[in-house]
């Protein structure tokens, strides 16, 4: 256990000071992670403004704590290995990551914690400002509060995996691109990002709650928000463990299908 | 005697490069402040070249050839001294320079590489705006001379390095240049290929009377195609003139090869340096003055089959001439 | 000029002819899109009338605006531009510079990725769509204006394109500077004006989706005010000098000329 700990320890400092350097390509990225959720912050508000109000029993302000939560969930939860991965093995030395008597996951989730470390330079202040800006009205419920920090770890461990898990199609088609596009359009609104879920057509909303989208991103902010009941919560985690189990099974066993996959047909 | 086709006086470079370390400390450092250093790459470099010549540059890597190639071609502006080349000025970029010239640098292509390579041709005869019949010309020469028919409608990708470069050979010259600027051409080619690419480039001199600026660090290529070369080292000149001058110039030594019957009980290190003994063979190295004298000895006192006396090989001339500088550098 | 882009174009085109299996893989990426952008505007008009003052086929129209802009983007600027970078990292700009031509207008149209015309049609179709479902209140001016004002939005979104490629002459890491370009556009699949003042103004001065998107959406809306129109005249004018300076001054400090 403790090697594993020590592992992760150089890990997560190769990644920082790699990030350090790469700092302006965080940055890039980081304007975007904050200004999709402003847009639809925007955007929600200014419809809730035209219909009296409130427009699916949110009001301006609700669509502010929602979004600004939002960003911030997301920005622990999201991952980039998709984008890159067939960059990686296309044109990287990816036989050189399988010789290492460790999972190359391991060292794909360290640069994804030390993005996130050291991105909070920029994540921290604007959520300051946009709750300056967009005054959100946070509802503050203690036990909610405490329980959204698991979910959000859950969340982003089963958006790891199952993002992980799709990258590996790269093994088996070069038309990644596409993939990865229909996958991102149905996160965008099946995790709550396009428009809270209950805004959705109805029979989007009965989806979203099997499928694991909304895990990923809408249930951890939904808790910190105070969206949801005792009960509701206690079914969300239950189904966020579920979708755990389901996606370690999965990553797994693609796995194992893709190292076959990559040896048969080479790098 | 007519113009130079190329001129320079005192040409010079410095670069203002930034200094960096390593580790974590460092990097942070360099967010706050950032050191740079000047590098003296070429100094006050001189020299003519005639129309038709074909001239070698010879240097270690980081020598400055490449840089001067750079200033002649018009890509990198010089920090000092002038350069002229067809009576333009180069860093000017006038478009009737450089549709009279030509850049190859070997391991670099022009050509575009997922398309066919008669498509980067077609690219190229529109930026050069040659019209249909003399661009088929061209075109057929080149395939002919350089066997380029099954290569043509492959993309740039498919084709191996060699196959490439002979490509890339022929797409710089469709538009018929007059200065060909050549960098390291022949590296990482195969012998063959590298004596192919050599024969073409002398061919297209010799039918053009194209004149060649090359560089590289392999001496078969300048033995090959140059009978002038321009030795640079740290920037500046060490050598400009023909092969056989540098021999005479920086040899100080002669090899004396010797042939006998039988070696029993003979001491050669009276005669001079011994280098080898292979067999019955026995090289040794003598001071160039002492030649003939040691030669006659070597005559008299033994009973020989057959002797040579040779200039040391070019690399080794070469490779003093360098290690020369270094010390003299050190002194400074 | 032309003549270099017509056959710049036919090359890219005649490349690309040979796989058609792209052209299925982008008409699915194509559709895709537009599910998603078209999507949300359906959500968000099943819970209201009006957003800002636009209603929901003038929206469409926004999309479709949308669609055209980016289609044409990734048909040229993008893979050239991105071409661009990888040359000047790679050293083989070299060759480019060695050319008879102007630099600027190789680099700028040295890759054309063909299928992204899909994208073009897509947006025009929606826009079609949108404006028949309008009915009479278009006229001819707007369509005009239309016409006009994405000329000159697509004028101003190449400035800003090369002007961000330029700063790859001092700056080696940029291959996703464009990425920054790509976060902004995404709000352009909204009416700039419904954002609140300091995004508008980051929206329409600072990165010019403004212009590229809704201005030439509330043209075919019926909605451009000559203002607006006179405006996105000047800004092209003024961007697509202040550009080619900005070339130009890369270019010389790519060679090392001092100043």
């Amino acid at each position: 256990m403790t090697d594993f700990l020590n592992l992760y320890k150089a890990f997560l400092r190769i990644s920082t000071t790699m990030m350090i350097q790469y700092r302006a390509s965080g940055l890039i990225w980081m304007i975007g992670a904050v200004l999709d959720p402003i847009i639809f912050l925007v955007v929600w508000s200014v419809a809730a403004r035209a219909s009296g109000g409130t427009v699916g029993g949110m009001a301006p302000s609700d669509f502010a704590a929602y979004y600004i939560v939002l960003m911030l969930v997301n920005h622990l939860t999201f991952t980039w290995i998709m984008e890159v991965f067939q960059y990686r093995v296309q044109y990287g030395n990816f036989n050189a990551e399988l010789l290492r008597p460790v999972h190359p996951i391991h060292m794909d989730i360290a640069d994804n914690i030390a993005y996130k470390l050291v991105m909070t330079v920029v994540m921290i202040p604007a959520v300051v400002i946009c709750v300056w800006l967009f005054e959100p009205n946070f509802v503050f419920i203690p036990w909610a509060l405490a329980a959204a920090l698991p979910a959000v770890l859950l969340a982003f461990l089963v958006r790891f995996f199952l993002e992980w898990t799709l990258a590996l199609v790269t093994f088996w088609t070069t038309r990644t691109q596409a993939i990865n596009r229909t996958y991102f359009g149905v996160l965008m609104f099946m995790s709550g990002r396009v428009a809270p879920i209950a805004l959705l057509p109805g029979i989007l909303q009965d989806v979203t709650s099997v499928l694991p989208f909304y895990y990923m991103v809408a249930f951890p902010v939904e808790l910190a928000v105070g969206r949801l009941s005792p009960a509701e919560a206690m079914d969300g985690f239950m189904i966020q463990i579920l979708w755990l189990a389901a996606a370690l099974g999965i990553i797994t066993s693609t796995w194992r299908f893709a190292l076959k996959r990559f040896s048969a047909v080479g790098g | 005697m007519p113009a130079p086709a190329i001129h320079v006086q005192d040409l010079s470079k410095t670069f203002n490069v930034p200094v960096r370390e390593a580790g974590v400390k460092a990097a942070l450092r360099s967010l706050f402040k950032r050191e740079h250093r000047d590098v003296k790459a070429v100094e006050a470099v001189s020299f003519d070249v005639s129309p038709g010549e074909i001239v070698g540059f010879l240097g270690p890597n980081g020598a400055g050839k490449t840089t001067t190639l750079k200033m002649l071609s018009g890509l990198l502006h010089p920090t000092g001294g002038t350069a002229k080349v067809l009576g333009h000025v180069p860093f000017r970029r006038e478009k009737d320079y450089l549709s009279k010239i030509t850049l190859v640098m070997g391991q670099r292509n022009q050509l575009v590489w997922d398309i066919p390579v008669v498509d980067s041709f077609e690219r190229n005869r529109a930026i050069y705006r040659m019209d249909a019949g003399e661009y088929r010309k061209m075109l057929d020469e080149m395939t002919d001379l350089l066997d380029l028919g099954p290569l043509l409608q492959k993309p740039t990708r498919n084709l191996s390095l060699g196959e490439r470069m002979k490509c890339e050979i022929a797409v710089s010259l469709l538009h018929k240049p007059q200065v060909l600027f050549l960098d390291e051409p022949t590296i990482g080619l195969d012998v063959t290929m590298q004596r192919r690419i050599r024969s073409f480039i002398q061919e297209y001199n010799r039918s053009t009377g194209a004149t060649v600026l090359l560089t590289s660090h392999y001496m078969a290529d300048v033995e090959a195609l140059c009978k002038r070369v321009i030795i640079i080292h740290h920037g500046k000149i060490l050598f400009d003139g023909d092969l056989s001058e540098l021999v005479q110039q920086f040899s100080a030594y002669k090899t004396i090869t010797i042939d006998l019957e039988e070696m029993d009980g003979i001491n050669f290190t009276r005669f001079g340096e011994v280098v080898e003994i292979e067999g019955l063979q026995v090289k040794i190295r003598v001071p160039k003055a002492d030649t003939p004298r040691i030669t006659g000895e070597i005559l008299a006192e033994l009973t020989i089959q057959d002797l040579t006396v040779e200039d040391p090989p070019i690399e080794e001339i070469i490779d003093r001439v360098f290690s020369q500088t270094e010390i003299e550098l050190e002194k400074e | 000029m032309l003549r270099l882009m017509a056959v710049f174009f036919r090359l890219g085109m005649l490349n690309e002819l040979a796989y058609r299996a792209n052209f299925w893989v982008q008409t699915f990426e194509s559709l895709i899109n537009a599910i998603m952008v078209l999507g949300a505007v359906g959500v968000v008009f099943s819970q209201t009338n009006t957003l800002g003052d636009w209603m929901v086929w003038e929206l469409t129209a926004l999309c479709g605006v949308y669609f055209i802009m980016l289609g044409g983007i990734n048909m040229i600027l993008s893979p050239s531009l991105s071409q661009f970078i990888d040359d000047v990292r790679q050293g083989t700009l070299d060759f480019t510079l060695t050319k008879p031509e102007d630099a600027q207008l190789l680099v700028s149209i040295s890759r054309v990725q063909m299928w992204k015309l899909l994208d073009v049609m897509l947006g025009i179709g929606v826009v079609g769509y949108a404006v028949r479902q309008l009915g009479d209140q278009i006229s001819w001016t707007d369509a005009s204006l239309f016409g006009v004002s994405l000329l000159l939005g697509g004028i101003i979104v190449y400035s800003f394109w090369i002007m961000l490629a330029t700063l790859a002459f001092w700056f080696i890491r940029v291959e996703n500077i464009f990425f920054i370009f790509w976060s902004m556009y995404n709000a352009g699949r909204w009416p700039v004006t419904i954002y609140p003042g300091w995004l508008k103004w980051i929206l329409t001065a600072i990165v010019p989706i403004a212009f590229a998107v809704t201005v030439p959406a509330e043209a075919i809306a019926g909605r451009l005010s000559i203002d607006t129109l006179w405006l996105a005249v000047g800004l092209a004018g003024v961007l697509l000098v202040a550009s080619r300076q900005f070339w130009k001054f890369g270019v010389k400090h790519y060679a090392g000329a001092s100043a």
